[in-house]
């Protein structure tokens, strides 16, 4: 078909700028990527295209008579963020208003047109204007799930205009409405989560060690107040060492194993212990010029000396190195070693 | 000390032979630097035929453990005799490589 010449002046304007969105495409994305980098707002993917020639001459060719010239098109540079929760939809709204100058008259929240008894399609689309230049360009903002919908729903050819049968329409409906209260449901376990972990943070921060169950929230929450600090200082004066701070995590599943259940038995564990966790530093490291320590070797030997003052043995400590640093042959000749060592010391003999 | 260094592929292996004591360690710094240029890969300190490690020699196995977690890279320490392992032992330095027989 042969173009007109109102679509052929839209479509020389388009290559005349093409360089411009392109230039324009990075500049926003970087700008997008950015703000939420700095405001530790996690999305699963921002993802940016051009309207094509193809695409765009097919636009014309259907509608071309609604646009005077390219300016009046909002969709050449589309983005999309797709994020992974509902909340932060709005939040990359508040962002996009923060960032750019939305075109309020043409943008659209999508979610806001739906009625009580339909569902579907649900996203957030922001028309901004690209600075210095007559151009707007499109932002899609919408969840991993609504953006699955989307996608599938695409796929069936709903919105081709080729009619669906009514029996696949209303499952389509049955599916996006799952979708929407499965979205509400991960919001609203995240909120749950956050308010968890505030009030085992005050928890610990206010000392109730014994009402905090242990688990890798809490016990990440109970490193921040530095529980096995002391004990590692007392250990790395022993030799005026330097202490390496290291991820002291893997230590949760030995407490388990121990038998914890609460941040208040590891904090008896400490009470009762670090003396001997200190006496076999002592012995081992006194006698070398050893000055660096890892900040790991603290709960180490608290968890050697309290695995030794329970009877464990051999086997038990073999255990425990197992689980800091793999299973491994040599972790029994090492367990034989440690109970040699200990066995000289007061903690055992008492 | 004597520092061997083999590159196979994405793998690269740096043997150690004899005392990587504090003078020795200043020497093997240099010569260790290609490796952390390339601890984006695997990286597997053969200690078979190491004989004693210092608080220096420590410190080079730990520039090497952060150069690998800065690029994505993995270290391996492989080999290590029953007293060298002692010295991981008593200084934590056990639970913080991946140590292979």
């Amino acid at each position: 078909m042969d173009l007109t010449p109102h679509i052929q002046s839209i479509l020389d304007e388009y290559r005349r700028d093409l360089p411009l969105f392109r230039e324009a495409e990075a500049r926003v994305k970087g700008v997008i990527n950015d703000f939420l980098a700095e405001n530790g707002l996690v999305v699963a993917s921002l993802e940016s295209r051009i309207k094509t020639e193809g695409s765009l001459t097919g636009k014309l060719e259907l509608k071309g008579s609604k646009y005077n010239s390219l300016a009046d098109i909002t969709d050449i540079l589309g983005l999309r963020v797709i994020t992974f929760y509902l909340d932060d939809v709005d939040k990359v709204a508040s962002v996009l208003e923060r960032l750019f100058e939305v075109d309020w008259e043409n943008t659209v929240d999508k979610r806001k047109l739906h009625e009580i008894d339909r569902f579907g399609y649900m996203s957030l689309h922001y028309i901004c204007y690209l600075k210095d230049t007559p151009y707007r360009f499109e932002v899609q903002v919408r969840t991993i799930l609504q953006h699955a919908w989307a996608n599938m729903n695409h796929d069936t050819g709903y919105k081709s205009g080729i009619e669906v049968p009514k029996e696949y329409l209303r499952n389509l409906n049955r599916l996006a409405g799952m979708l929407e209260l499965v979205d509400e449901q991960f919001s609203i376990i995240r909120t749950d989560l956050t308010d968890y972990r505030r009030r085992v943070q005050s928890l610990v921060a206010s000392g109730n060690l014994d009402e905090v169950p242990l688990d890798g929230d809490t016990f990440r929450s109970f490193l921040k107040i530095d529980p096995f600090g002391p004990l590692n200082r007392r250990i790395a004066a022993v030799n005026q060492a330097e202490i390496h701070e290291d991820t002291l995590m893997p230590f949760l599943a030995v407490f388990k194993g121990l038998g914890c259940n609460t941040l208040g038995d590891i904090g008896k564990i400490i009470k009762e212990s670090s003396e001997a966790a200190y006496q076999l530093a002592c012995y081992q490291i006194g006698i070398t010029d050893l000055d660096i320590i890892s900040s790991s070797l603290g709960p180490q030997n608290l968890c050697i000396a309290h695995i030794l003052k329970q009877g464990g043995g051999p086997l038990g400590i073999r255990i425990l190195l197992d689980t800091l640093n793999g299973a491994s042959e040599s972790n029994s000749a090492l367990a034989e070693v440690l109970l040699e060592q200990a066995s000289n010391l007061p903690f055992m003999n008492q | 000390m004597e520092t061997k260094i083999y590159k196979e592929g994405d793998v690269t292996t740096v043997k150690f032979i004899g005392r990587l004591d504090t003078p020795a360690a200043q020497e093997v710094t240099k010569e260790i630097e290609s490796v952390m240029d390339a601890a984006s890969g695997t990286v597997i300190m053969d200690c078979s035929e190491m004989t004693y490690i210092s608080s220096s020699g420590l410190r080079i196995f730990l520039s090497l453990r952060k150069a690998a977690a800065t690029k994505g890279g993995e270290i391996i320490v492989k080999s290590i005799s029953n007293d060298i392992r002692q010295v991981f032992m008593m200084t934590g330095f056990l639970n913080l490589f991946q140590i292979q027989d």
